[in-house]
């Protein structure tokens, strides 16, 4: 397994582990009568859990094949790359259309912050999930 | 793939060439050289004629225009 297929797997697992239990936490912690929960804590904890998983095992990563970790991405890997960003794009515009819908039903503010985290969330899954079915299928 | 190639065959005429070995002469990564040798991936005009020039063959040598 190349390194950048390695980080692609840290990126899905770091972005659906650490955000999916974020919005699990978020989704039983809503109050319908006060709508708006405190979560700006929760929010600053799954960012910083977050780095601290992505840095820790990108370290892990790049000290077991040091050479790899420095090597610049080849032309495959840039082609892989591009289309994955393209596929993400997709997904962040959808996600940016759903927000300004919610914006028209006149959604609270918290909400549409969280539909448009979501879509980011959702865009970078998308962009991981395509890098290693790429670099899977040998594309 | 409409490009066919010979990669194996010539690893295995220079010595039993590691794809690790072919990889590092490219300048490519071993997994973009087993795509290429598998058909997967057709490489650029830059890579094709550095993979030739490592086994020191013209590059009709290694590549192949499969036209149908």
């Amino acid at each position: 397994m190349s390194f950048r297929e390695k980080s692609a797997w840290i990126a899905l697992l770091a972005y659906g582990g650490v955000f999916g239990a974020y919005f699990v936490a978020l989704w039983r912690s809503w109050d319908p009568a006060i709508g708006q929960p405190l979560s700006i804590g929760l929010l600053v904890a799954a960012m910083v859990g977050f780095v601290i998983i992505v840095t820790a095992l990108t370290i892990i990563a790049a000290l077991l094949n040091p050479s790899a970790a420095n090597a610049p991405a080849d032309e495959r890997e840039k082609l892989i790359d591009l289309k994955a960003e393209r596929a993400a794009s997709y997904t962040l515009s959808a996600g940016v259309l759903l927000s300004m819908a919610g914006l028209l039903m006149a959604l609270n503010g918290f909400l549409i912050a969280n539909v448009l985290l979501t879509s980011l969330v959702a865009a970078e899954l998308v962009k991981a999930g395509w890098q290693i079915a790429s670099f899977r299928m040998g594309a | 793939m409409p490009i066919d190639n010979e990669i194996r065959r010539l690893r295995f005429e220079n010595g039993e060439m590691t794809q690790a070995a072919l990889a590092e002469k490219v300048g490519v990564t071993r997994q973009t050289i087993i795509a290429i040798e598998q058909n997967k991936y057709a490489p650029s005009l830059e890579a094709a004629f550095k993979i030739a020039d490592a086994f020191g063959v013209p590059l009709e040598s290694v590549f192949h225009w499969k036209k149908d």
